[in-house]
């Protein structure tokens, strides 16, 4: 018996199936430009799909046949390829992604998470996520999504989350986020922008069904932009557009901001100062197929000392070599700064797969450095059965993830608030057998091997003999 | 220990190769032709490191060494280049006393024959031993132990000869191989009936005690290895496991990679199976038609295995060539030893070209690495068979005269008769 | 070339003849060696390739599927009617049988005896005289005087009660098939969100307590039942319905024809796929304000009273037409009252509950009599036989059609346990009809797990040419100097003893 009113009844379902305590599933696209951009909102934006969900131990189904359950219900759900986060991608690193709601103290929980680069986030997966909402695409702000708009945008992505609260009960929160950049669409190279012009549509009406739902702009420092309508709530350089019905807003609503005096934008020029307390890169070098270096760099952009979590969530098909680990600055090895490794060599499962392997460090990064991280790497020989059909693209490998740890020193520091970072993914192209092959290979092999074997056998079984040859 | 000059020079020059820091080693280490997954000295270090920080090494997939290897580096020494250096000392000394072995000669005292010095410098101066020797492949010391193990054999040393193959045994599983010749070289003779063949000249009642001992030093082994991987099984499946059933297809000069690559999983278990039966099936029938020279049974068996072994690195068609010094009687009697010599320099030539055009520059694909692994079987087999035939061929001796006339009564014509010596 | 001459020339070659490894036994064991490890490995072989097919129990499977699910019932006249009319029991059975020999489809499974005796067995329903025709407690029929003399109309309220008809296409059709577990989704859906015109919450826990509990608590025999409601909002039609205008009302129908495609299954989430068991909805429509009030319409275009309709296997569509004013946000249990016993006799009739016989009356208000519930049951647990008996024959053919099919444990344990479920249903439908359909329900749900067990389907597309290309190139080459070394030395033997034999 369950009755559900706003909570979307199918994502209700699957939750109670498979005993989910907290689940987050996130559909991204493009990559996320943490120097220019700074943090968003959401912090789930990795490349392509990741999903992890915290279950809590029961004796009649164990954790990962509900894990595998939820995947195959939500892929489902979301027409996503979710059902291949199988073994090969599924690790549990709790530091990383620890429960957001309250801790439960029913039953033992475990974490179960996996992700998925190569996910394409397109409009099938956007229409079950609208319609999870009450007024679907029909009124209040999701009228605004525009799939041939949203999924133009330089980045765009949608979250799921489900966080158990004790006190509250389950929190649904649906997110959707989207960086549009007005100049390059824009004919003159202005960078105006509506909501018209960025989703070709307005707000026409509210939900009814909700409590409260407004529109916040950040408004930028120069003062030469105007703002319409031009009565929102002020507050702290942030305008406020609430729906309620009691508003004195005309709709449609069509919120837009404009430069008078600007002729066309002009980007500032590099060297930009990175937004972020931290910008990291990760690349993968070396110029053989077999092996390369994966290399990590991050720097500290803040004035104090940074304590950041390095997570580092490797399929089987690299091998990490931890004995080359190396951790330096300025080309100076400072083993020091890196503390509490933990490494979780890949692991036999039941189906004979290899799962992931799982790097998780702590970093120290002095103020205003870069802090450079490498280690060889090993790529795999798959069977020919292993690859994918369009094997010659490569793999696409997951993202790191650099998480906020508790800092040492207890003075508090408006640049050391950051939240989880991801990296960008890494395309790496492994050694392919020729697929045309399984037979000509077992014909030229076997016969290499009968030829030295009747060989053989002919000369230890046949008799000698002495042979006169007369001319 | 009175020996050729050679030996003290060839000690001392790589020694310096091991001391001296070379430039190409780096290369060398991830070379696929002269270490494999199972003997690839990075994943030796990467055990160590996985030990040092309490992770069961062999968990990974990844690491497939024994524990022996991995207690060895971890608590007595570090795996330096020059315990490298040492095992080839080691091995070359052992090749040189089952030279003597089998001349009848005193071990500790050598002839100052030319001979001894090319079998030292055969030894070390043999490209597929030393490379992967500097590539640091734990090949090496898998032959050394082989060789020490025939040493040991050849001058009757029971228990040492025994202990010293269960340790190869334990290292390689198949070097099971080699037992049975092993076995009969203690209970007859090491020296050379290849001219002279007769019935086997032992006692056979001695075998099966003496594989019963060797049985204990393997249990022993087996035991010790456990202990030393904390108790836990998992080692088995990894180090030998991996030689059956093949879980990584890196590349390398051996006939197993592509073809595994390429087989259809419904056949891949079966196949497999195959390819190890076959390996096995060589031990009777060489040993039977060998008993007379169990010494060169095992010879033959070390070029089975430097043909079709899983994993195969250079190292292994290595240890069979520098072994053939050990024959100089057969050298005559080889029937295309000058095709056997040019297909090997043929191999040896394609294999790291193909290598570096398929893997390194994405120039080639990995049917050009597989075509010249083709030519390596077909060098390796074409040594195996020649030494096969020579072996016998030897005891149908030599013609005393290379031809003669003879008259033919009724026509009165000369005619040249030749002699062939021929299988029917 | 002649080798016989070798022992007079003076070569200085040994005669090879006379070299110790040339002796026929070392020869001889060489080959025997080579054919002790190729023998040793058959059995891997074997094992290796061989697809794992297990016996099914065929003969076992056939007897099985011939055999049927009976039924019998007694049925006992009281002694306050055969007094009057001594007789009629004979006419009665009469009558039964020849309705039975008319009708065979209808009666199946069941065997009907008229009884005298009163005993106390649970499958016994007595016929009483009474005030007037009705069902009365436990399996017993009350009968009013003038029916009581009626051995025909005794016979048709019999048959229809035990037996009941299955003419009606539309009516096979309807009913759902059989599942251990359904989910029952009770929506609210507004067409629109318009302010003011929707409804937001509703009364529905109670409306479920009154009228779908009851009965699916007297169902619970038959299956388990989750019952799931929500609102949703904004789910518009795939269609724009008729416009009617009567004066200066307007109003839109509903043709049959809209009805068909009433469900517009993209934009409404009725229901996520999380579990394979089957899904009914019931859905409460809320038109929009343009299109309110909805009515259906009959063919010639007028308003029907009717405000509600079945699609067949799928649920129930309600519409509502409550007026709103401002501040009804909200349906109260009595708004809803109306709905839920239409939905209750819907559910009913979807389940496909047997309805109570025309002209006979329920004496106590329960929901569901034991006679209906009985024959629900038996007809249920028949239908259930009929599956997985064609299921179970199904898989023994297709086993025998396809050899490459692996046939392994886990099917093996399901048609056997199939086949248990199945024996156990036969037994038990003697005395209990609802332990029957429990084992009838075992018996269809392991025979299509069975069926659909995705390892038969492992080899399906691996031809057997492609077996052999795999094989021939080492086999073909390997075995030929094998045997032919094999003939060879066999013949040079059987020369040697006849050449033995002859000195």
């Amino acid at each position: 018996m369950s009755h559900y009113a706003l909570f979307p009844l199918t994502l209700g379902q699957i939750l109670r199936e498979y005993a989910i305590t907290e689940l987050h599933l996130t559909l991204n696209a493009g990559k996320w430009n943490y120097d220019n951009w700074g943090h968003p909102h959401e912090a789930g934006v990795g490349t392509g799909a990741e999903l992890w969900a915290w279950m809590g131990v029961s004796e009649v189904t164990t954790v990962d046949e509900r894990w595998s359950g939820l995947r195959n219900a939500l892929s489902g759900l979301f027409c996503a390829s979710l059902g291949s986060l199988d073994t090969r991608r599924t690790l549990s690193p709790t530091v990383a992604f620890p429960l957001s709601g309250s801790t439960p103290t029913f039953a033992p929980h475990e974490l179960r998470h996996a992700s998925l680069p190569s996910e394409n986030v397109c409009t099938e997966n956007l229409t079950p996520f609208l319609k999870l909402l009450p007024c679907k695409s029909h009124a209040g702000l999701a009228a605004l999504l525009n799939p041939q708009k949203v999924f133009d945008a330089d980045w765009h992505g949608m979250g799921i989350h489900v966080i158990w609260k004790e006190d509250a009960g389950v929190e649904l929160k649906l997110t959707l986020q989207a960086v549009f950049n007005p100049v390059r669409t824009s004919a003159g190279k202005r960078r105006d922008w509506n909501l018209q012009s960025l989703f070709d549509r307005t707000i026409e009406r509210p939900c009814p069904v909700a409590n409260s739902s407004s529109v916040t702009v950040i408004l930028p420092e120069e003062e030469d932009h105007k703002i319409t309508p031009e009565n929102p709530t002020y507050a702290d350089g942030l305008a406020i557009y609430g729906l309620s019905s009691s508003s004195n807003f005309t709709i449609p609503l069509n919120i837009g901001m404009h430069w008078p005096s600007e002729h066309s934008f002009h980007y500032p020029l590099p060297p930009l100062t990175p937004v972020a307390p931290l910008s990291v890169k990760r690349t993968i070098h070396g110029t053989t197929q077999t092996r390369g270096v994966l290399s990590v760099s991050v720097t500290n952009n803040s004035p104090q000392e940074l304590l950041a979590g390095y997570l580092e969530m490797m399929p089987a098909l690299l091998t990490l070599w931890m004995h080359t680990l190396k951790v330096e600055i300025n080309s100076q090895l400072r083993s020091d700064l890196l503390s509490g490794l933990k490494y979780h060599p890949p692991s036999l499962q039941s189906n004979d797969r290899l799962s992931p392997s799982m790097l998780q460090a702590v970093l120290t990064i002095p103020p205003k450095t870069t802090l450079k991280i490498s280690m060889e790497v090993n790529k795999a020989f798959l069977k020919y059965t292993e690859h994918p059909p369009d094997a010659m693209r490569g793999w696409d490998l997951p993202g790191a993830v650099f998480f906020p740890l508790p800092q040492l020193s207890h003075d508090t520091c408006s640049s050391c608030d950051w939240e989880r970072i991801y990296t960008p993914t890494l395309l790496v192209d492994l050694p392919t057998p020729d697929f045309s092959m399984p037979y000509n290979v077992i014909i030229l092999s076997c016969t290499l091997m009968t030829l030295i074997f009747g060989s053989i056998f002919n000369l230890l079984t046949r008799k000698w003999v002495v042979v006169e040859i007369q001319e | 220990m009175d020996t050729q000059p050679a030996f003290p020079v060839l000690v001392c020059l790589r020694l310096l190769l091991a001391v001296l820091p070379l430039p190409g080693q780096d290369l060398l280490k991830h070379d696929h032709q002269l270490s494999s997954p199972l003997t690839s000295y990075l994943r030796l270090n990467e055990g160590l490191w996985l030990l040092e920080n309490n992770i069961n090494p062999y968990t990974g997939g990844a690491f497939h060494h024994s524990p022996l290897l991995l207690s060895l580096f971890s608590t007595i020494v570090p795996p330096l280049p020059i315990i490298w250096a040492v095992s080839d000392a080691v091995g070359a000394w052992a090749l040189l006393r089952i030279w003597r072995a089998r001349q009848g000669l005193s071990p500790q005292k050598g002839t100052r024959s030319n001979a001894e010095n090319l079998i030292v410098s055969v030894y070390f101066l043999n490209p597929y031993l030393l490379l992967p020797s500097l590539a640091l492949s734990t090949s090496t010391f898998e032959n050394t132990l082989t060789l020490l193990a025939l040493m040991f054999a050849s001058e009757g040393k029971v228990s040492s000869a025994l202990l010293a193959i269960a340790f190869t045994v334990h290292l390689t599983p198949s070097s099971i191989l080699l037992l049975l010749p092993i076995l009969m070289v203690l209970v007859s003779s090491p020296v050379s009936y290849l001219a002279s063949p007769r019935p086997f000249h032992g006692n056979l009642k001695r075998i099966p005690i003496l594989f019963g001992e060797f049985t204990l030093y393997w249990l022993v082994l087996v035991g010790a290895a456990c202990i030393m991987a904390g108790g836990s099984w998992d080692w088995v499946r990894a180090s030998w496991g991996a030689s059956l059933a093949l879980p990584d297809l890196t590349p390398n000069p051996g006939l197993w990679w592509y073809f595994f690559t390429e087989m259809f999983d419904h056949f891949r278990p079966f196949f497999l199976m195959v390819f190890s039966v076959h390996l096995v099936i060589y031990i009777l029938p060489i040993c039977i038609k060998f008993q007379h020279d169990p010494l060169y049974a095992a010879f033959l068996l070390v070029g089975v295995l430097g043909t079709f072994k899983a994993y195969l690195t250079l190292a292994d068609p290595g240890l069979f060539l520098s072994m053939i010094s050990l024959f100089p009687e057969v050298h005559g009697y080889l029937r295309h030893p000058i095709v056997t010599t040019l297909l090997h320099l043929h191999a040896a030539l394609l294999l790291p070209l193909q290598h570096v055009l398929w893997v390194s520059e994405g120039r080639g694909n990995a049917n050009f690495y597989y075509a010249a692994s083709l030519v390596m079987g077909m060098a390796g087999g074409a040594g195996l068979v020649d030494a096969c035939w020579a072996g016998m061929r030897i005891a149908v001796g030599d013609a005393t005269v290379w031809a003669e006339e003879k008259v033919d009564g009724e026509k009165g014509k000369g005619k040249a008769i030749w002699w062939e010596v021929v299988q029917q | 070339m002649n080798s016989a001459t070798f022992a007079n020339t003076g070569s200085g070659f040994k005669d090879p003849r006379k070299l110790s490894f040339e002796r026929d036994w070392i020869r001889r064991t060489v080959l025997a060696s080579y054919w002790i490890v190729i023998i040793l490995a058959f059995p891997f072989w074997w094992h290796l390739t061989s697809i794992e097919r297990l016996a099914l129990p065929t003969s076992q499977i056939r007897l099985q599927v011939q055999k049927n699910i009976i039924f019998p019932i007694a049925v006992h006249f009281d002694a306050s009617i055969t007094e009057q009319n001594p007789n009629l029991n004979s006419r009665v059975q009469t009558l039964l049988r020849d309705s039975a020999i008319n009708e065979p489809g209808r009666w199946k499974g069941v065997d009907l005896r008229l009884q005298d005796r009163n005993d106390e067995a649970s499958n016994l329903y007595t016929v009483a005289l009474g005030e007037q025709t009705s069902i009365a407690h436990s399996r017993h029929l009350r009968v009013n005087k003038t029916d009581a003399q009626s051995a025909t109309r005794l016979s048709s309220i019999l048959s229809d009660l035990i037996a009941p008809p299955e003419s009606s296409t539309s009516h096979s059709q309807r009913v759902v098939q059989y599942s251990n577990h359904y989910r029952l989704a009770f929506t609210l859906l507004n067409e629109g969100a318009a302010p003011n015109r929707f409804v937001e919450t509703w009364d529905v826990q109670a409306a479920l307590a009154e009228f779908i509990f009851p009965l699916i608590s007297r169902l619970s025999i038959l299956h388990n039942f989750t019952v799931e409601s929500q609102v949703q909002y904004y789910a518009p039609l795939a269609f724009e319905p008729k416009r009617l205008t009567f004066g200066d009302t307007e109003a839109s129908g509903l043709t049959q024809e809209d009805l068909t495609v009433f469900v517009n299954s993209a934009e409404w989430t009725l229901a996520s796929s999380v579990s394979n068991d089957p899904v009914l909805h019931f859905v409460l429509f809320a038109p929009s304000e343009t299109h309110s009030p909805m009515s259906i319409i009959d063919s010639e275009g007028r308003p029907t009273n009717q405000y509600s309709f079945l699609l067949p296997q799928w649920g129930s569509i309600f519409i509502l037409n409550n007026e709103f004013n401002s501040s009804s946000l909200h349906l109260s249990y009595n708004d809803l009252k109306p709905v839920f016993c239409n939905f209750a006799t819907q559910l009913a009739a979807l389940l496909g509950v047997p309805p109570v016989p025309l002209g006979l009356s329920m004496e106590e208000s329960s929901i569901l009599s034991d006679w209906q519930l009985d024959a629900l049951l038996r007809r249920r647990a028949f239908q259930n036989v009929q599956g997985s008996q064609d299921t179970l024959h199904s898989i023994v053919k297709l086993v025998d059609q396809i050899n490459n099919m692996p046939v392994g444990q886990v099917v093996r344990d399901d048609v056997l346990d199939a086949l248990a479920s199945l024996h156990e249903a036969y037994r038990t439908a003697i005395a209990s009809p609802a332990l029957a359909l429990r084992w009838s329900s075992r018996a269809l749900s392991m025979a299509s797990r069975a069926f659909f067990n995705p390892g038969m389907l492992a080899l399906l597309y691996f031809p057997a040419e492609h077996k052999y290309a795999v094989y021939t190139p080492l086999f073909a080459s390997i075995s030929v100097p094998l045997v032919v070394a094999l003939i060879r030395d066999f013949m040079a033997w059987r020369r040697g003893s006849q050449d033995d034999g002859r000195r």
